[in-house]
């Protein structure tokens, strides 16, 4: 009788480093549309996520055996080869591509105003309000994206997200909060970044 | 709890995440007193709505179906290599040199004969003008006699035309000028361009420089090679433009023949 219970992604690399090309399959259907999204919304690129994605599952292929358990999840392992990727493709592409929007005199661009206030179309206004968070994720540095990006959009516990990303817990919570605050500073009208005593009724919001 | 306390759980305040009862009662607490830190509450739940509003946008997005056939090819592939023997010889392996390694090689060892031609004139009281004359005209097989009683030998291969003078140096032309019974002959193929585009004739003027290479530099001008003289060394002219580059080269092989 078959076995119907789901594989773990251990007996899956198992399986795999023995030459199953099914289990191979299933590992890659398993992971790569979280690891295909993670380099997304880094890079702000299919392409590079594409690239990404195909380079990391070759790693795997070439070298199952360097993944060590004891150290995390498969799901962590493959999302810090994925990250080390996906920095060295924005290391590469930084001189090239803008990540935020600018004025004419380097300044940023304010968000938030683009949303005006009482537009009735709830449905534009989400997908311009999710075009928006994405454009103002791609605009963090690298070290607080990718900690935004694996805990707040890819919900990864802040032990996986540090497994992956290689530093402390601690390192993962603090960078987390820096990376909020910088978010809301981008969804914010500049004008109201340094007031010293902001209204509530005078804050835009964007919901 | 104050305001600063405020920034560090407001995410988690507006995305309903785990935190301590009591901080979050403090929290809220101090939040209805504090106009400002509602307004950063209310930013934060806009924010988090935003970050949700692209998981769902993305939710179905995911690697083209091709690559997932891409990789299993190339698992299979690998698996396979893993499990037998593989057919495919390195290139490493061969015993021969790219040509781009033959190339260098003559580069480096033009310069550097050039460089300790260079030396030795500039270090010699009795300094000789540079060789230079017409180039003859390519051929496939130049015979050279070198003549014992003259510093210059000249190439014969086509009399008519403009003839070159190879200077040489007396410790060469005393080696090859073996006075006896016996006489060496020089064998040489006709030149074969090094730069596109190049032959004798486009050339007005140049520098023969006598240089040896490995045997397998042959292949590099698509000359069969013997595989027993492959890392053995051979002679070559190599003819030096007037600025400097090697343009052309010929391989040349001595012969030992009785004086007629």
């Amino acid at each position: 009788m078959r076995n119907t219970t789901t594989p773990s992604d251990a007996e899956l690399l198992r399986l795999m480093i023995a030459g199953d090309d099914q289990a191979f399959a299933t590992l890659y259907r398993r992971h790569q549309g979280a690891l295909y999204r993670f380099a997304l919304l880094m890079s702000g690129s299919a392409a590079v996520a594409e690239d990404v994605t195909q380079e990391v599952f070759l790693l795997l292929i070439r070298e199952a055996q360097r993944y060590d358990p004891a150290r995390g999840t498969l799901s962590a392992y493959l999302y810090g080869a994925a990250r080390h990727r996906v920095l060295r493709h924005l290391e590469r592409e930084r001189a090239h591509v803008p990540l935020i929007e600018e004025g004419e005199n380097g300044e940023v661009v304010p968000i938030i105003p683009l949303l005006a206030q009482d537009d009735p179309f709830v449905d534009c206004m989400r997908q311009e309000m999710s075009k928006l968070v994405r454009q103002a994720v791609l605009a963090l540095p690298p070290r607080y994206r990718e900690v935004v990006v694996l805990c707040d959009f890819q919900d990864l516990s802040y032990a996986e997200a540090a497994v992956a990303l290689g530093c402390a817990v601690g390192t993962i919570s603090s960078r987390l909060c820096r990376g909020h605050a910088l978010l809301l500073e981008r969804l914010r009208a500049p004008d109201k970044l340094n007031a010293a005593s902001p209204d509530a009724e005078s804050l835009r919001c964007f919901v | 709890m104050n305001c600063r306390d405020i920034e560090l759980i407001v995410i988690k305040l507006a995305s309903n995440q785990l935190l301590e009862v009591t901080a979050r009662a403090r929290g809220l607490a101090h939040i209805e007193a504090c106009a400002r830190c509602a307004a950063r509450l209310a930013e934060a739940r806009a924010l988090w709505a935003g970050m949700r509003a692209v998981v769902a946008e993305i939710a179905q997005e995911e690697a083209p179906a091709r690559m997932e056939a891409m990789l299993l090819a190339a698992f299979r592939e690998r698996a396979a290599a893993q499990a037998g023997p593989t057919m495919i010889q390195s290139p490493a392996r061969t015993g021969r040199w790219p040509q781009w390694m033959i190339a260098a090689a003559v580069v480096i060892v033009v310069l550097v004969s050039v460089a300790t031609i260079f030396w030795r004139r500039s270090s010699s009281p009795n300094r000789r003008p540079e060789a230079q004359a017409g180039i003859p005209k390519p051929s496939t097989t130049a015979i050279v006699q070198p003549a014992p009683a003259q510093v210059n030998t000249t190439i014969t291969d086509k009399p008519a035309l403009a003839q070159r003078q190879i200077a040489r140096h007396p410790r060469r032309r005393r080696r090859h000028s073996t006075p006896g019974d016996l006489s060496e002959t020089e064998v040489a193929t006709g030149f074969f361009s090094l730069v596109d585009g190049d032959d004798l004739a486009s050339l007005e003027s140049g520098q023969v420089v006598r240089v040896e290479l490995p045997g397998s530099a042959l292949s590099a001008v698509g000359l069969p090679i013997d595989a027993a003289l492959a890392n053995k060394p051979v002679k070559a002219d190599v003819v030096l433009g007037a600025d400097g580059v090697a343009r052309l080269i010929r391989f040349v092989r001595q012969v030992v023949a009785s004086d007629q």
